[in-house]
């Protein structure tokens, strides 16, 4: 997938994309409870950067990306992208989202609906057909320009709605869980169309709860849990396991010898027999000739990572739960 | 702002005409306009007239029906849905949206009640040998009114779910019309704070008489105009407030 037309330039005066500082949000349920949704959040995303929102169901995410683009009126904070208030219709313009689970006015076809949005987006009139008709093509739905909406399947949704949100070539692109409901060829697209978007010089929020998705393409991510933001950084320095290594190995078939059980522990077995030892980035060299002398092939070795399940695990038990 | 307004107004407009209640509900109003002339009730000399205000009656209540199918689920569909966050996510006001959205329905019902008004002439033409020029001017009326009470159905569900918005509007078009009979109940009100839409009543001049004057159509469109910029700006106010 490629992009003929770059965005416009961005603000040179201005390094961060998007600025969110000190969001809170609270939702009042009838008649007088209250829960908070969000506490105290702030995020910087750098210009021409892929950030991305990490976070179990609940966490916030989605009411985040609200307040920033004024769907949601905040209790507290301040939301600026390029400089601007990003609630406002001069911040907005600067903004491309694609909501999670996109749906349409199920009785205009394709090319009306992207007309619909091109126009609101504020693009030139004769600019919108030839946009139209590049953005379907690059979101993989060409010839699709007449098909009634009410026809489409929910990948095909999916996919217009990434046109849509960037239609209007904007400098900031926030992509709610993009890749939900596409097949694994569609969620390889919307990863290229992200990196795509980032060398034409625009910046892109991407939330998610699919890590694959998110180490494949974001500089850094920020981890949400009950309403707060509770790591932010680089992601293979907030699920790397310091000091540790993961070394695979096939060959064993659970025959490990002593020696190497005594040097590297319990092996635990995974997909297709593999052996999977967890050992001390010291100890690596002399854990790869054990397994060499012990007839073994070394399959991988890489620096040991938790999964992002097992990493919310733990921040939610370590949470005191301040926030409801 | 217009072109965003245009372009609102369109795709609510495009995507109301082609549903399936519309063709529905103008498929019994013309049963029923081709029925009108057999009613029994019919006298010697009067039966042209009858068959105006029956015709009249027929494109009111067709037109309330649709209205309030394509009026009072709208918005409230629209924010279920998520499709809002399309729009309202770019550069648009929120005003512009409820505008834009009573716009794209008010443009469905003119393209209805000047159908029906087509048929009725048509039938009038056929059963009577007259034209019946003048039931375009109930239509202008019929149009206005369903105009304010679209509005008034926007402009509730900006801040309300279908149900009730749909017994709001026929409760406002209820207390519209019974203006007289409230003000004889409950002397010394001021018959200006009474909500009327009276104005837009005109079977009795189009269908027994010569029609109305354009002072009066002139008087007819202040009245629209006014309703309709009040409601949308309560309905505009509540939805600008509103989390999506």
């Amino acid at each position: 997938m490629t992009d003929t037309q770059a965005p416009a330039a961005v603000d040179v005066a201005t390094s961060d994309a998007i600025a969110v500082s000190g969001a809170r949000k609270v939702y009042t349920v009838f008649p007088q409870t209250k829960r908070v949704a969000v506490e105290d959040v702030s995020i910087t995303v750098p210009v021409g950067a892929i950030h991305g929102l990490l976070g179990p169901n609940g966490a916030g995410k989605t009411t985040t990306l609200k307040m920033l683009l004024g769907l949601v009126r905040p209790n507290a904070g301040t939301f600026r992208v390029l400089g601007l208030d990003s609630r406002s219709r001069a911040g907005r313009a600067e903004l491309g989202f694609l909501p999670e689970q996109p749906y349409f006015p199920p009785q205009l076809s394709a090319a009306q609906a992207m007309r619909l949005y091109a126009r609101l987006a504020g693009l030139p009139e004769r600019e919108i057909k030839p946009r139209t008709a590049q953005l379907l093509e690059l979101v993989g739905l060409a010839g699709q320009q007449r098909t009634l909406l009410s026809a489409f399947s929910r990948g095909m949704l999916q996919r217009l709605g990434i046109a849509q949100a960037i239609v209007g070539r904007p400098k900031v692109v926030v992509l709610d869980e993009p890749a939900s409901g596409l097949d694994p060829l569609g969620q390889r697209d919307v990863r290229n169309l992200m990196l795509m978007l980032r060398d034409d010089g625009a910046t892109v929020l991407l939330s998610s709860h699919q890590l694959s998705e998110v180490e494949a393409v974001c500089d850094r991510v920020s981890i949400m849990s009950r309403g707060r933001v509770a790591a932010e950084g680089p992601i293979h320095e907030l699920l790397g396991v310091a000091a540790a290594t993961s070394v695979t190995v096939s060959g064993l078939s659970g025959d490990v010898p002593p020696a190497l059980t005594a040097l590297a522990g319990e092996a635990t077995v995974v997909e297709g027999g593999l052996l999977l030892f967890s050992v001390p980035d010291v100890s690596v060299r002399r854990v790869v000739d054990a397994v060499d002398d012990a007839g073994g092939t070394i399959v991988a070795v890489a620096p040991k990572r938790e999964s992002l399940e097992d990493y919310f695990t733990r921040m939610l038990s370590n949470d005191s739960g301040e926030v409801a | 702002m217009m072109r965003r307004l245009s372009a609102i107004a369109g795709a609510v407009f495009l995507d109301a005409i082609k549903r399936k209640v519309v063709y529905a509900v103008g498929f019994f109003a013309v049963v029923l306009a081709f029925s009108a002339p057999s009613l029994p009730s019919y006298g010697v000399g009067v039966d042209i007239g009858v068959y105006r205000e029956v015709a009249l009656a027929l494109t009111f209540a067709a037109g309330m029906v649709l209205a309030l199918a394509l009026a009072s689920n709208r918005i409230p569909s629209e924010v279920e849905r998520r499709t809002v966050y399309n729009v309202v996510a770019k550069p648009v006001s929120r005003w512009e949206y409820v505008v834009g959205t009573w716009t794209g329905i008010t443009a469905v019902m003119g393209a209805v009640i000047a159908a029906f008004t087509v048929i009725d002439q048509l039938v009038g033409l056929v059963r009577y040998h007259d034209a019946m020029w003048q039931l375009w001017q109930g239509a202008l009326a019929i149009w206005m009114e369903i105009g304010v009470l679209t509005a008034f159905a926007v402009a509730v569900s900006a801040v309300s779910g279908a149900v009730v918005v749909a017994v709001a509007t026929l409760t406002f078009a209820f207390v519209g019309h019974s203006r007289q009979p409230f003000l004889q109940q409950v002397p010394g009100f001021p018959d200006w704070l009474y909500p009327s839409l009276d104005s837009f009543n005109v079977i009795n001049p189009v269908a027994h008489g010569g029609g109305y004057g354009a002072l009066y159509a002139l008087i007819m469109a202040g009245v629209f105009a006014g309703w309709v910029v009040a409601l949308l700006v309560l309905g505009s106010l509540g939805f600008a407030r509103r989390d999506l």
